[in-house]
């Protein structure tokens, strides 16, 4: 069954075009991310899954969420989906315990209920033993498993998380992966934006990269990287301004990409990258497999846009 | 592709209530600092003022000591002040600081669920500060019982009417600050050109048209007409004002407010 099924949406504000011809569907139990840089559309384009952003109308573009129309259902949509926006929102005054409380009344959750299911979502993200602790005192990855808490007080069947692990660190980011991957386990679709190619990469079953409101590409992420990038890269750091090999000068089947400071060859093949070594007169480089993270630097431009 | 099932999401009444219960369970959480204040500003009011300075005014107010003039005043300007900073600082802060809006937003109620619930919530405020200051009243035997226990719902009204008035200035409002231009320059005249402190009838012939546009004078007007239970044919006149006040300016703020919480 398709959770989510965009055909076609646009969205302008003003004379900036926001999201362009976009179009994908959400199958049911999958995780499927939204990435592209900032400004892409990323955002704009889930909120407009809950009814927080309008497309455009009559231009035929057409959203539906569990067969709902956002522009008409958005409280039936809501009640289905938990959703965790970019920015924390929690209520510093109230406690951890009192602030997934006041959000249970929007879902009409009786008192016992409540309490209960707040109990067992504090477990599930690990937050039991700060059930009576203050907002302030909380770490900034304690702070966004409890909005993640938040979005899953109703079981929602689907779960829309705006850039869920920004700015935390490595072990919260795996441990909130984890949680994510035990959700999608349970049968929760999910829906999230990132620009992190790797949580891309660890929990997403299929990745829609976006670029100035459009679809660029969009694949299972191994499909993504088998067959829109060579396999190794080898980087060179440009020492004084000065290329360490001109681009004249390398063997077939090997691509050059220039960055400031930095050159990157990509080949499928590794012994035509440790050739190209052999021409090197340092020792300052370094040869890894390609990740998403090449994949998506080709398909969206290095060059930074105004947004960034 | 249409949905089969039907949609289902919380009663109207249950998601303005969630609303409501989010503000009052904040508001609540340091009940001496935001609970005490508004029986004390009128304690000092009355006494600074209405003993102090009234001790040198003889003459009746509308048939009363000027106390009981100023006191059955403050009972609705109480409700107007708290309701005026509730939708403008609080509601600002809330949409653009704090960002509470884009987490309420995320759950199953509309942008006007969210605004009719700060509305009710701000004529709740009106109805407790009303209250306190109709204690103090109580205390100070300016009102009498009965009949000065229904004060607390002229305050609820008031609330509302200034809520929607202030959400409505909130929707214009780009930086905190000038909300100074809308306390200083609109709801600080209102409290001495409304028939709070002098009757409007003391007003120039040619402004005292002004006093009756201003909604504060209607709920100054009802609030006395409560404390004495003085009901005449004329009262009808502030009663339709505020009945007709508090929707349609409800509902301009509801549609400004509304593109601003939803591109």
């Amino acid at each position: 069954m398709k959770i989510i099924s965009v055909q076609h949406v646009n969205k302008a504000f003003g004379r900036v075009q926001a999201v362009c011809d976009l179009s994908f569907e959400v199958e049911e139990g999958i995780c499927f991310g939204l990435l592209g840089p900032n400004g892409a559309g990323k955002t704009t384009m889930m909120k407009m899954l809950y009814g927080r952003s309008h497309r455009d109308l009559g231009d035929g573009g057409v959203i539906r969420v569990f067969g709902f129309d956002p522009a008409r259902d958005e409280l039936a949509i809501k009640y289905l989906s938990g959703v965790v926006p970019q920015e924390n929102n929690l209520d510093d005054e109230l406690n951890v315990f009192q602030n997934l409380m006041i959000y249970s009344k929007f879902y009409g959750l009786s008192g016992a209920t409540a309490r209960e299911r707040i109990k067992g979502l504090l477990e599930f993200l690990e937050l039991s033993e700060k059930a009576g602790a203050r907002i302030r005192e909380l770490s900034g990855g304690m702070q966004r498993r409890l909005v993640i808490a938040r979005a899953l007080l109703n079981n929602p069947r689907l779960l829309i998380l705006d850039e869920p692990t920004t700015g935390l660190d490595p072990q919260v980011r795996h441990l909130i992966w984890d949680k994510l991957r035990r959700l999608r386990a349970q049968g929760t679709t999910i829906l999230l934006t990132t620009h992190y190619m790797e949580e891309a990469f660890q929990i997403c079953d299929t990745i829609l990269i976006m670029d100035k409101g459009r679809r660029v590409l969009e694949d299972d992420p191994r499909d993504l990287l088998r067959s829109n990038i060579e396999a190794y890269v080898l980087e060179v750091p440009i020492a004084n301004g000065a290329p360490a090999i001109e681009e004249s000068g390398l063997p077939a089947g090997v691509r050059l990409d220039r960055a400031e400071g930095t050159q990157r060859f990509y080949a499928d093949d590794i012994d035509r990258l440790k050739s190209v070594v052999d021409k090197l007169s340092g020792d300052q480089y370094f040869i890894r497999q390609s990740t998403l993270e090449d994949v998506f630097l080709k398909a969206t431009g290095r060059a930074l846009n105004e947004k960034q | 592709m249409r949905s089969s099932s039907p949609a289902v999401y919380p009663s109207l009444s249950q998601r303005l209530f969630s609303v409501w219960y989010r503000h009052m369970r904040v508001y609540t959480k340091n009940l001496v600092s935001n609970g005490l204040p508004p029986f004390l500003e009128p304690l000092l009011f009355l006494m600074g003022v209405g003993l102090g300075l009234g001790k040198y005014i003889d003459q009746k107010w509308d048939g009363l000591p000027y106390i009981d003039f100023l006191g059955t005043g403050l009972l609705v300007t109480a409700a107007m002040f708290t309701a005026a900073y509730e939708c403008t600082f609080g509601t600002f802060i809330r949409l653009e600081f704090e960002k509470v809006y884009d987490g309420m937003l995320a759950a199953p109620i509309t942008v006007n669920n969210l605004i009719v619930g700060e509305i009710l919530w701000a004529g709740t405020k009106g109805l407790f500060f009303t209250f306190a200051v109709m204690c103090v009243l109580i205390a100070f035997g300016i009102i009498q019982l009965p009949a000065g226990l229904l004060t607390p719902f002229v305050g609820f009204l008031t609330g509302m009417m200034f809520a929607t008035l202030s959400l409505w200035i909130t929707s214009f409002v780009k930086t905190i600050n000038h909300f100074n231009f809308y306390l200083t320059g609109v709801i600080s005249p209102m409290f001495f050109f409304s028939g709070v402190v002098f009757p409007t009838d003391d007003l120039p012939q040619n402004i005292r048209f002004v006093a009756e546009i201003l909604p504060l004078t209607h709920a100054v007007r009802l609030s006395r007409a409560v404390c004495s239970s003085d009901y005449t044919p004329a009262l009808l006149g502030s009663v339709a004002y505020i009945a007709v006040f508090t929707p349609v300016m409800g509902m301009l703020a509801i549609r400004r407010l509304r593109n601003r919480l939803v591109q």
